[in-house]
């Protein structure tokens, strides 16, 4: 193996990528572009949720709950004069909810039957009502606590306190996440391209004509594209930091070699795909398959691992995606240590070294005499 | 057939399988040194297979294969072939969105050329070609022709004893094609042997031997003069028909009744006699229909009698 065969193809592979403006946008727009859409507009904290209220008791009481409800910030209250005219909001998509309360409220309130609202929900929009509930049940003990003038006493008392992420900000969670998918959708559609499109043209076949080694081929076209891939990891860890406020308390050593073995695993797997499909446009087709989509979708990114049915957790398993997931969020938001992370990190290798392996065959295979 | 002494390139009952396909099946021939050696055959012929063995992209699965004196048993002798050969594609020639300079200095640095060395030879490169633009001129930006000639100076940086050019002047201008040729023969003249394979059968005269390769096989090894005489022993006549002839009249004359060949050229058609007392009879029945006379025949004749001829 000659280094400085692999310094050649390197330096060719670094001119393709600065002289082809599609290529060059990927690399560069592509981070921009997906740390800003998630960074920014991914916000797992609902906020300013439309309710549509009925105050059939039109008492102190019954305003108190309400003004709970509209102080606390998650709520805009759109009161109605009739029952129908609340729950149609909610029909009509208006509002996500209509808060019902009937007409004795105040009354049942200080007698012993104790007194009753009803909360009506928009059971098709999912990705809300959980958030109202809960909301919904805090403001109720609040307002209850407001109503009533005292404390309230439960004989069991339960405290909630978040560790790393007191006050569950989304980004503080969405954006070292944005490390697995932007590395991961670089390096993997790169490769990708990069190794068909020699296939492509023919260009491959001239290589193989020279005296250079498949290794050498595989090293000096990579190695750009490991550069470009850590390139993007510092960027998203800048914008973390400095735009998100996101605290890192882990070691910097331990994300490093989060992010090589996360790499390696899917510039191994673009090769895959690029020495298999030897057309750039199949390549990218199946890159951001099996790239980007499981990145998103089934690395824990959005969606909890733990809430998937169980086949889908056992083909996580089978992702690095996940398992660099695990080792960026526990880094930069507990500070977890290498030996914290082993089973990731074994993971990730196991997985890495078995792609780099057939990879490696099959490019070998296609490309030997 | 034992290889063939001092010969630039030696193939003795050469094969290659792919599974069950045999891509190419008991080709024998060698090239001497200084030879234009035309390789022709339909797609799919075997050709090109037969090329990437030679240039040692591909370990043969019989036969023996030796390329400028080095036998090819492994991969660790195709690394030496493959110090002494050069490859030009037509499929690929060089990198359009590098500079000239850049091509040239990446293939310089692939075959580990000294710079002194390298330098020397591309300046002896560029004047062999009369390369006149800026080094720094971007490859998508030189015409077709020149793009061939650097692309061939590129293949010959390293200064290979073997030349292997997989049509060379595929979408180029006649000019660039005439100059490019002019290029070939001036290596062949200077030791250089050339391996070239082409569909412009004009091309292929300038070749000193043609080998024909169908279905994997050879099946005719010669000079283009010697091609021809052994394909058309008898005369070749070019027949114009005098009236519209139906589809079945026209079938009816390929069967072997009066020709050994008989292939549509546009309008016109070849056709070879199987015997003299054949073509009387022919004239006898059809020469109110169609006008003839005496024709040489071409390299394309050969072909199409030999390789598509019999595929029709």
């Amino acid at each position: 193996m000659k280094i400085a065969r692999i310094k050649a193809i390197a330096k060719k592979e670094i001119f393709h990528v600065v002289r082809d403006p599609f290529t060059l946008a990927l690399a560069l727009l592509l981070p921009v572009m997906m740390v800003t859409i998630f960074g920014l507009a991914i916000e797992f904290n609902v906020q300013n949720i439309k309710i549509a209220v009925y105050d059939g008791d039109q008492t102190q009481s019954s305003r108190k709950l309400i003004d709970t409800l509209a102080s606390s910030g998650y709520f805009l209250i759109d009161s109605f004069p009739t029952q129908f005219a609340a729950i149609h909001q909610v029909d009509a998509e208006s509002d996500r909810a209509a808060l019902m309360i009937e007409p004795e409220f105040e009354h049942h309130l200080w007698s012993d039957r104790g007194a009753r609202a009803q909360l009506v929900l928009d059971g098709a929009d999912n990705s809300t009502v959980g958030s109202v509930v809960g909301y919904f049940t805090a403001m109720q003990d609040l307002a209850t606590h407001k109503i009533l003038g005292s404390p309230i006493t439960t004989p069991v008392e339960v405290k909630t306190r978040f560790l790393f992420n007191p006050e569950l900000n989304s980004r503080w969670f969405v954006v070292p996440g944005l490390l697995v998918v932007v590395v991961g959708i670089l390096s993997i559609l790169l490769t990708s391209l990069t190794v068909a499109r020699e296939y492509e043209n023919g260009s491959m076949e001239l290589l193989l004509s020279t005296p250079v080694e498949p290794i050498e081929i595989i090293l000096g076209k990579l190695a750009p594209y490991v550069g470009l891939g850590l390139s993007a990891v510092v960027f998203v860890y800048i914008i973390a930091r400095v735009f998100f406020h996101v605290p890192f308390l882990g070691s910097h050593f331990t994300l490093i070699l989060g992010c090589v073995l996360f790499l390696s695993t899917y510039l191994a797997q673009g090769l895959l795909i690029s020495v298999t499909t030897r057309k750039q446009q199949v390549a990218m087709q199946i890159a951001m398959m099996s790239g980007l989509l499981p990145s998103i979708l089934l690395s824990g990114f959005i969606f909890a691992i733990e809430s998937m049915p169980l086949f889908f957790r056992g083909l996580t398993a089978a992702l690095p995606a996940r398992w660099f997931m695990v080792i960026c969020r526990d880094t930069f938001l507990k500070g977890s240590s290498l030996y914290a992370l082993r089973y990731s990190f074994l993971a990730l290798l196991l997985i890495c070294t078995v792609m780099v392996v057939i990879a490696s065959k099959k490019f070998k295979r296609d490309v030997e005499p | 057939m034992q290889p063939t002494l001092n010969a630039a390139v030696s193939v003795t009952e050469l094969g290659v399988d792919f599974g069950n396909f045999k891509a190419v099946n008991q080709v024998s021939f060698s090239v001497a040194p200084g030879e234009i050696f035309g390789f022709l055959g339909a797609n799919g012929a075997g050709k090109t297979t037969t090329i990437r063995v030679l240039c040692g992209l591909l370990i043969p699965t019989r036969g023996t294969v030796t390329v400028a004196g080095i036998p090819y048993l492994s991969e660790e002798s195709a690394d030496r072939i493959k110090e002494k050969v050069g490859y030009m594609s037509q499929k690929f020639t060089l990198y359009n969105d590098l500079t000239v300079a850049e091509n040239l200095n990446f293939t310089a640095s692939l075959r580990k050329l000294e710079r002194t060395y390298y330098l020397k030879r591309k300046k002896e490169l560029f004047d062999f070609i009369t390369f006149d633009k800026p080094e720094s001129t971007m490859v998508k930006d030189l015409p077709g022709g020149m793009k061939q000639q650097v692309s061939l100076a590129a293949s010959m940086l390293h200064n290979p004893e073997i030349i292997f050019l997989d049509e060379p002047t595929a979408g180029v201008t006649s000019a660039a094609r005439e100059k490019f040729w002019s290029l070939i023969k001036s290596l062949a003249k200077n030791g250089k042997t050339i391996f070239v394979t082409s569909h412009y059968m004009d091309e292929v005269e300038q070749c000193d031997r043609i080998a024909l390769m169908r279905s994997g096989e050879l099946i005719a090894l010669d000079s283009p003069k010697g091609l021809k005489e052994s394909t058309f022993p008898h005369p070749l006549y070019e027949l114009t028909p005098k009236r519209k002839i139906p589809y079945s009249e026209i079938e009816a004359l390929r069967s072997p009744d009066y020709f050994d060949s008989f292939q549509a050229y546009g309008l016109r058609f070849h056709a070879s006699p199987r015997t003299a007392q054949s073509w009387n009879e022919f004239l006898m029945r059809y020469s109110e229909d169609f006008d003839s006379q005496i024709i040489q025949p071409t390299l394309e004749d050969v072909f199409i009698r030999l390789v598509e001829g019999q595929n029709r």
